[in-house]
């Protein structure tokens, strides 16, 4: 008799894609689940008629399954009847009425839904164990034999060929892809009352005109290189003041995927991973522009640069990772380090642009990272980094930055679309640089310049898609009567924003910024007041991104 | 620091010798409900999300890199809802045991029939998913197949305790199919009732117990409903005389009960989630949960 059900349920797979009635009937018999209880006495009548109604239930069934191939070859979906393209019932099936006499049937329920069973072509379905059957745990390259669920043509999904899974559907219109490609368009109306914006930010992707800014047009790439790498590049055209494109390498990397002990090992162009700003990218930034500190230490590009980085994440209860990169350091994506400046000038000094002549020659970045939850709402990531190598201002001349930064997030437990949120983040460095006499001793006097810098924002979330800002930002740069470089002004500045985001996927932010900057022996005292307008839109699939 | 580097031995050690239990994570409640169901006691888990917050947008907690690191089970929906936070949480998690194809990789949507597939995937039409509505796991069959997925995961790393997995499912399964019956009574009179949502997760549960939640406050997923589409609505749902509003805990109720107060409908909480209501702290009180609540307001 179980064969007779087994035989029932074996066929009803194929007959499943055509059915369409969801709603139990109350009256229902017992479920076939129940096929291991014990028969009492009294239970074999009854039992005996439900065969009997089986068996013709069986007989209907197999007509239908016949008829409805006939229908289906005839409508010609033999291609695509795997294919989840309609949620609404296949309109060949027509099968709600002629299925009727299977209601005396044990409970067909769980197995007629074509909401949850893609159509079958073939009533191959026979191999398919039936509901009621044990799981066969381990058994079988597909693991679940509930056939009301599962799709019982797997190799008309699978288009991708060999190891594609069935979570890979057929790609449509780039759903799934070898790699995530995406544009990102950044731009700026800017006002100030500085006629030299350009110098009053110092940003090279912050706004540095008066007027419209188009400073960072982004190609962002990323994707599984193969079981082992993944490889990303942002590459960015930039809309100089002349309206000339220039083109940078922002970042171009592989990096490992399935190194042991949780190592993870990269190579190519990229940002340090100096603080919680200068890795990021200007489109994901809270403000229109960098704050002074990651400008003026780390460089209007931030720190990047070719190089190599390994990382390890601690075995700890909590999450704790150490970075250590090395990068050449030179140019000026290596800011304050093997920079040989504007005209080959730097802090006043004639620069050498020489070969590295060993490892002291490049930039070494180590990290260290870690996070706590201070309750289900409230995460802290504070972290220390440092960069050290030499600089061109004199034969031997060296800089070290230090810095410390902290991150608050609190995040209700109740958040639409990520909001309301409240996230505070602060970053801290200070500065030893080694100012030589220049190439050639050419510059009379060598000094060493301590300078450090801070910003501190606090962003709220207060509304779906809406984000206000307040930022504070201070820079003390240590007085020299020897250099006039407009970068050794100490500074200060109070911004406040408001964005909206009309999705995740574009922006627009109004922010006004009052810059002060202190007299120094050489420079005046300013106050300038800019206001900015800011939008953004991204295309495409565009990676996720970290906390 | 030399502290810690002393700690690291013995916090090793420990977590070698503690590898009696299977570490699962599940990136979704109603996932890690199911977990708890198969795995009972011999299993720790870990649920990233909380059943209170939208889906889509769960920040990506460092503390979750480190639940992925340790895990010998994830599992997750396969299907993009969880596209915007777990992807750098993988990456950063370097746990090759959790990898797609691996015994400890459960992506629930395997081997389900996803509704809704967008026919052109364009963002114009709101956040739409490719791969079709990722908000299957209300449907009670689909989630026996899901509970079948873990119950075959976890047998396969553990093969010690497979009898144990087989028979929670088994137990599981025949509580839902129990139960069905009693669902399908309690919805069979509202047969193809319209219904309004928030947001469009509820498909699945529609199609299983007949009714149809196919008019949405939203104007289009993940866009805020605008007064010009409110009004719209309200005219749909006088002209249908619709009943009921469903509204998700993340979800601003004001809005709803906006729409509500014009149409004399009611509002109904509801939540894709086991532990987004209250009394809701496993599958199948959930459904029962959402099942009387709809049914009562659409007496």
């Amino acid at each position: 008799m179980k064969k007779i059900i087994l035989v029932t349920l074996a066929i009803l797979p194929a007959v499943v894609a055509f059915a369409q009635n969801a709603i139990p009937s109350p009256n229902s018999p017992t479920p076939v689940v129940s096929n291991s209880a014990p028969a009492a006495a009294s239970d074999v009548e009854a039992l005996r008629q439900q065969v009997q109604s089986l068996t013709e239930t069986v007989k209907a069934l197999q007509q239908q399954v016949k008829d409805q191939q006939a229908a289906l070859q005839k409508a010609n979906l033999t291609g695509e009847s795997g294919l989840p393209q309609n949620p609404e019932p296949s309109p060949i099936a027509g099968a709600e009425g002629s299925l009727t006499p299977a209601g005396s049937a044990p409970s067909r329920f769980p197995t007629e839904d074509t909401s949850v069973v893609s159509s079958t072509t073939a009533p191959a379905a026979s191999s398919v164990p039936g509901v009621g059957a044990s799981p066969s745990l381990g058994s079988g390259s597909f693991p679940t034999t509930d056939t009301s669920v599962v799709t019982s043509a797997p190799e008309t999904i699978s288009s991708t060929g060999a190891g594609a899974s069935l979570t890979q559907p057929i790609t449509i219109g780039g759903g799934k892809a070898y790699m995530n490609i995406s544009l990102d368009g950044l731009f700026a109306l800017a006002y100030s009352s500085a006629r030299d914006l350009h110098n009053i930010e110092v940003g090279d992707h912050d706004p540095q005109q008066r007027g419209f800014n188009a400073r960072n047009t982004e190609l962002a790439f990323d994707g599984a290189v193969d079981p082992y790498f993944e490889g990303f590049a942002n590459i960015v055209f930039k809309l100089d003041n002349d309206n000339e494109t220039d083109v940078e390498v922002e970042e171009a990397f592989m990096q490992t995927t399935s190194l042991p002990f949780n190592l993870q090992l990269k190579g190519g162009q990229f940002f340090a991973a100096f603080g919680r700003l200068n890795p990021t990218h200007p489109h994901t930034w809270d403000f229109v522009d960098t704050p002074l500190v990651n400008g003026l230490f780390l460089g209007p590009d931030g720190l990047r640069g070719v190089g190599a980085q390994t990382s390890w994440t601690l075995p700890l209860p909590w999450y704790s990772q150490l970075i250590f990169a090395s990068q050449n350091g030179r140019g000026s994506t290596g800011f304050s380090f093997r920079n040989p400046g504007e005209d080959g000038m730097f802090f006043d000094r004639i620069t050498t642009d020489r070969e590295a002549r060993g490892l002291q020659d490049f930039v070494w970045i180590p990290r260290f990272e870690n996070s706590f939850n201070l309750s289900d709402t409230q995460t802290v990531l504070a972290g220390v980094s440092g960069a050290f190598g030499s600089n061109e201002t004199g034969a031997n001349s060296r800089t070290q930055i230090y810095g410390a930064d902290l991150l608050y997030k609190w995040k209700s437990s109740h958040a639409e679309g990520g909001f309301p949120f409240v996230k505070w983040q602060t970053e801290f460095m200070y500065r030893r640089f080694q100012a030589g006499h220049g190439a050639d001793d050419s510059f009379p006097v060598a000094e060493t310049f301590h300078d450090w810098g801070l910003y501190s924002q606090v962003l709220w979330g207060f509304k779906k898609g809406w984000v206000a800002g307040i930022r504070g930002d201070y820079v003390d740069m240590q007085d020299s009567r020897f250099t006039d470089d407009l970068d050794r002004q100490s500074r200060w500045r109070l911004s406040a924003n408001l964005t909206w985001y009309p999705t995740e996927f574009s922006k627009i932010r109004l922010q006004y910024n009052q810059d002060f900057l202190e007299q120094n022996f050489f420079l005046s005292a300013r106050e300038v007041e800019s206001v900015f307008l800011q939008w953004e839109f991204i295309l495409g699939a565009h990676g996720a991104h970290k906390f | 620091m030399k502290k810690i580097l002393l700690l690291l031995p013995a916090i090793l050690a420990s977590s070698l010798s503690a590898h009696a239990k299977l570490n699962v994570v599940a990136t979704l409640p109603d996932f890690g409900s199911l977990a708890r169901e198969i795995g009972g006691d011999k299993i720790n888990l870990v649920v990233l999300a909380k059943p209170t917050e939208d889906p889509h947008f769960v920040d990506a907690r460092p503390s979750f890199v480190v639940s992925l690191r340790n895990a010998d089970v994830l599992i997750d929906g396969g299907a993009e809802l969880e596209l915007g936070w777990l992807p750098p949480l993988l990456q950063n998690a370097r746990n090759p045991k959790i990898e797609i194809g691996k015994p400890g990789r459960v992506q629930a949507s395997q081997g389900i029939r996803l509704m809704n597939v967008p026919a052109n995937v364009t963002r114009a039409a709101g956040d739409v998913h490719a791969l079709g509505n990722p908000h299957f796991t209300v449907d009670p069959i689909i989630a026996k197949a899901i509970a079948q997925h873990i119950a075959q995961s976890f047998s396969a790393l553990d093969p010690a305790n497979a009898a144990f997995y087989d028979a929670n499912y088994k137990k599981f399964e025949a509580a839902i199919n129990a139960k069905l019956q009693e669902w399908g009574a309690a919805m069979s009179p509202f047969k193809d009732q319209h219904v309004v949502a928030y947001h469009d997760s509820w498909p699945y549960f529609a199609h299983r117990f007949g009714v149809s939640i196919d008019i949405f406050l939203e104007p289009k997923p993940g866009i805020p409903p605008s007064p010009s589409h409110l009004t719209d609505v309200i005219a749909q749902m006088r002209a249908q005389h619709i009943k009921a509003i469903i509204v998700e805990p993340f979800h601003d109720r004001r809005i709803a009960e906006k729409v509500a107060s014009s149409t004399g409908a009611k509002v109904v909480e509801f939540s894709q989630f086991p532990g987004g209501l209250p009394g809701t702290d496993s599958y199948v009180k959930l459904i029962d949960t959402l099942v009387s609540r709809l049914a009562a307001a659409l007496k």
